[in-house]
């Protein structure tokens, strides 16, 4: 009956290990040393995330949201960060309000979900979880975290959708959004809204389509407008991060540096402890943002996809989860953190693969770092849990 | 469910394969090209310049070599303001000249040589400040040095920093490497300057040495390639001391048989060592504003009338063309020649003298009167035979042809028809428009004394590397058409002007020397003192001609230059 999902905690011990070999090659012994400290509370909140009874956890969840919601406000009063306010500087380690949002901004929307038998694309049915989603995203935004907050939007897209939302729907919900981000630059609105104009004329009446344009052109046309109320250096980063080579010595720098570390990998790799350019400084945040270049760097072609379809068999174990249990809730929790550690996978990878702009994305479980093991492992945590309970 | 497990797992796999491919694409398809580009960022190829090569002269003492010294370097990216401004103060030189040579700034940092040759005071000033001074780095660099200073510089000339002209006419040459500019050191460029080598070293992403690069070998380099000057150091020393106490003065000697040239001093001169550090601009613009010209070379640069000099050589034409014999007596001189109704004067009243009596007491009746009977053109036809009014072809820059009078040039001066058989008169005792260098008078001498063939002058004897022989210069003869009868009488009459005329200031107990005085006039300046030999006079081996500017009377002041030179030349002898 009670049985430990043994591919998810091996895939998961396989990423430990791989990334703790990569902080010891791409840092030195003292950020290891700091991340086992790291990887030992990790592994406590994994055990109680997995070992917590299933009723007490749904019964938590407004308490755990509501408190969430209280940090996010006080980051922003007390919070510390490079030019932002993102964490608490607490003595060894900074605490982000953000990535305890995840946890929690799941597991409520996965209680608040899973009492609708039916999802329809109409206001009784999508104001509750919208309402629960749109504070943290606003707060996460206010810090500024574009890119955690955006993180948000895969996995309320992926819930809806397992919880049965066409996906045409779900895309209708996220235009204000999407025209909004879209909107910051010409180059990304007029593609994006010729596509949705495409679908929205083919899959909807006549007049539904003529609304979903309208909104779409309306939000589209808001953000230069909000653009224009910002300061320059808002705007600036706003911009670059839609156009990092814009930076050449700066974002562009570190993204043309990580293309060259994981390019010169070729097939087999320079050989662990090997990368020149990580071994004499040419990738920056090497043992936070930029790992995957040094391991790709060291390990090549081979080593890389290995990683790759790790991580692919960790979200598909994820995956078979929600499909296998009975437990609506649970099954939603867990389709929630597969899209949140998906995201990170992809954001990153694509980003230093240079596919996706520059954002300061880590890549789960790998990525030295406090705050992104120990929530990772929670979730993973919570995922056995469900696993474990599931027949 | 079941849809839906499978389409996320569609999307799951699409993700995979898009990093997948972007994988594949960067670590194969580009693969070579990152791995190029990572490697040029952590190795860094540093230059080992090579030395310059030597310059010996004929016996293989040592004129021009290199010495070590130290060249300061700055990595844009590691250094700051600050440390900036601090080098300038040390190095007192302004700031945006040292901001100047760090654009443009390359994107891997690298060290770039911002001034060479700094002395050790203040190297040892920037080593204690070393902290202060971040990103600026000292490296051991060799420079030119020419260890008998001002004795060469219009042979061997000088090398100075490259400039932005001459960098882009050969691009296989850095900002501020060192080129040759004058002299030998120009001529002879390509062979003295060598092949750089290189050494790879990794560097860090700050441009910081990590170390040797054990995968890349070192190119070794190509040391520039040694020089043999025909000069003799011990006669060029004895010329300089005998003529510097005077304030503009040249002197050329060179050997007969062969165009070799034995010594070359013009004075004044300069250092050609200030060229390698930083400019003094209070020694540049005492030396520029020098109206002595320092930079001037008064041995082949300057175009002198030759005064008496030339006599010889209108003497030799007149017999060659019959115009007078050996023995034909002209009209006596009486210290005056009237011409028309201009009056030419001579420098004393002489009587009646025969060709050799008017060459030993430098007579200008008798040659006035010969400049009656000589065409202009067949003057000038009869100069060029000799190389006057001619390129010697000097392997050093700078040479002046002089100028040998003809029609062309008398109808372009003064017009056709304009002028009359009376400027012949002064040209003939080398006056009037007759310019020559005392190069030129050296080779016309060394044809007289050879019997009519002449050698072009070169300085440089051969060219060695790593020991080897690659280059021996050739003499290259000319050949001139003369009864050898009447070049005799005129080497007798030489002979005869030591011995018993305007030249015995250069008697010597032991050689015999001849040669001819000259006075040139140069109103309103005092007369330019000429002397021009060769030695001995029955075997010839050397050909010298001395050049004191406005010193008066050749016969007092040049000649027992040449007597001491050959004195020198053939005992070994220094100076009382």
């Amino acid at each position: 009956m009670k049985k430990i999902d043994i591919t998810l905690l091996g895939t998961t011990c396989l990423l430990v290990i791989i990334g703790l070999l990569a902080i010891y090659s791409s840092a030195s012994s003292q950020y290891l040393f700091r991340q086992l400290i790291f990887l030992s509370i990790g592994i406590t909140s994994l055990l109680i995330a997995c070992f917590t009874p299933r009723r007490l956890i749904y019964g938590m969840a407004e308490i755990f949201y509501g408190l969430t919601l209280l940090l996010l406000i006080l980051v922003l009063i007390f919070g510390s960060g490079p030019g932002a306010h993102r964490w608490f500087a607490i003595r060894i380690f900074n605490f982000q309000p953000s990535e305890l949002a995840k946890i929690s901004t799941v597991i409520i929307l996965a209680k608040y979900l899973s009492y609708r038998r039916k999802m329809d694309f109409d206001f009784k049915t999508l104001a509750g979880p919208t309402a629960i989603i749109i504070p943290v995203v606003t707060l996460i935004l206010l810090e500024p975290d574009l890119s955690t907050s955006i993180s948000f939007l895969p996995m309320y897209a992926a819930l809806l959708y397992w919880q049965g939302l066409r996906p045409l729907y779900i895309l209708l919900l996220f235009i204000p959004v999407l025209s909004f981000i879209a909107g910051f630059s010409l180059y990304f609105w007029i593609p994006f809204f010729t596509i949705i104009s495409i679908i929205v004329f083919l899959r909807l009446r006549f007049f539904q389509a003529l609304a979903a344009i309208a909104t779409s052109s309306f939000f589209g046309l808001l953000s230069p407008v909000f653009l224009s109320l910002l300061k320059d250096y808002q705007r600036a980063r706003i911009k670059s991060f839609f156009a990092p080579w814009l930076d050449p010595h700066g974002m562009g720098w570190n993204i043309i540096q990580s293309q060259i570390a994981i390019g010169s990998g070729r097939i087999f790799g320079k050989g662990y402890l090997n990368g020149s350019q990580k071994r004499l400084g040419f990738l920056p945040n090497r043992h936070t943002d930029f790992i995957f270049s040094c391991i790709a760097e060291e390990f090549g072609l081979i080593g890389s996809i290995i990683l790759l379809v790790i991580f692919g068999l960790l979200i598909y174990r994820l995956l078979l989860i929600a499909y296998k249990t009975r437990d609506q809730n649970g099954a939603l929790i867990t389709i929630g953190f597969a899209a949140i550690i998906g995201y990170h996978v992809f954001v990153n990878i694509g980003m230093l693969l240079g596919i996706l702009p520059v954002t300061g994305i880590t890549l789960p479980l790998i990525s030295y770092g406090g705050s992104s093991l120990v929530v990772t492992m929670t979730m993973i945590g919570f995922a056995l849990n469900v696993a474990m309970n599931s027949e | 469910m079941k849809d839906r497990l499978k389409r996320l797992c569609f999307i799951l796999t699409t993700l995979l394969l898009i990093l997948g491919a972007r994988l594949i694409q960067l670590q194969i398809v580009q693969g070579k090209r990152y791995a190029r580009l990572s490697d040029r960022n952590r190795i860094r190829k540093i230059v080992v310049p090579a030395p310059r090569g030597r310059i010996f002269d004929r016996n293989g003492i040592l004129l021009a070599d290199t010495r070590p010294t130290w060249t300061i370097a700055i990595i844009p990216t590691e250094t700051n303001d600050s440390a900036l401004a601090l080098l300038s103060i040390l190095l007192n030189r302004p700031q945006n000249e040292l901001l100047r040579r760090l654009q443009p700034v390359s994107e891997v940092p690298a060290p770039i040589d911002i001034l060479r040759n700094v002395s050790f005071d203040v190297i040892a000033k920037i080593e204690e400040n070393n902290f202060r001074l971040p990103g600026v780095i000292v490296r051991v660099d060799h420079i030119r040095n020419y260890p008998f200073r001002n004795l060469y510089s219009h042979v061997i000339g000088y090398v100075g920093e490259i400039t932005e002209e001459e960098l882009s006419r050969d691009s296989s040459y850095r900002l501020l490497d060192y080129i040759g500019k004058t002299g030998i050191e120009v001529c002879y460029e390509r062979f003295l300057r060598g092949r750089d080598g290189y050494k790879y070293v990794e560097v860090d992403a700050r441009g910081r040495e990590i170390g040797p690069l054990t995968e890349k070998r070192p190119e070794p380099y190509l040391p520039g390639k040694d020089i043999y000057l025909t000069i003799d150091h011990n006669l060029q020393q004895t010329a300089y001391n005998l003529i510097s106490k005077y304030e503009r003065a040249a002197v050329v000697a060179i050997a007969i048989n062969t165009g070799e040239i034995l010594c070359l001093v013009s004075f004044p001169d300069f250092d050609p060592n200030i060229f390698l550090a930083p400019l003094d601009p209070l020694q540049w613009n005492a030396l520029i504003s020098n109206k002595s010209k320092p930079f001037y070379n008064r041995a082949i640069s300057s175009a002198y009338p030759p005064g008496s000099t030339f006599k010889p050589l209108v003497a030799l034409l007149a017999l060659e063309k019959h115009l007078i014999t050996p023995h034909t007596q002209l009209l006596p001189c009486n210290g005056i020649f009237q011409y028309g109704n201009r009056k030419f004067k001579c420098w004393s009243a002489h009587g009646r003298l025969n060709l050799i009596g008017a060459i030993e007491q430098s007579c200008n009746v008798f040659f006035y009167q010969l400049g009656t009977k000589i065409k202009v053109d067949t003057l000038a036809e009869f100069c060029h035979k000799f190389g006057l009014g001619k390129y010697t072809n000097i392997d050093i820059p700078g040479e002046n042809a002089g100028n040998i009078p003809d029609h062309d040039f008398l109808d372009r001066r003064y017009g056709k028809n304009k002028w009359t058989q009376g400027f012949m008169l002064n040209y003939c005792i080398g006056q009037g428009e007759v310019l020559v260098t005392a190069l030129q008078l050296t080779q016309l001498y060394s044809c007289f004394a050879n019997g009519g063939f002449y050698f072009r002058p070169y300085l440089v004897a051969k060219i060695e590397s790593a020991g080897r022989t690659i280059l021996i210069n050739k003499p290259q003869r000319f050949e001139v058409e003369i009864n050898q009868t009447n070049l005799n009488w005129i080497k007798n009459a030489l002979t005869r002007v030591v011995e018993y005329g305007t030249g015995q200031a250069a008697q010597l107990q032991e050689i015999t020397i001849a040669g001819k005085t000259g006075t040139a006039q140069n109103p309103p300046n005092p007369d330019h003192a000429w002397f021009v030999g060769y030695a001995p006079a029955d075997n010839p081996e050397i050909a010298i001609a001395v050049i004191i500017e406005n010193a008066g009377h050749g016969g007092a002041v040049a000649a027992p230059i040449v007597g001491e030179l050959v004195r020198y030349y053939f005992t070994k002898r220094t100076l009382p």
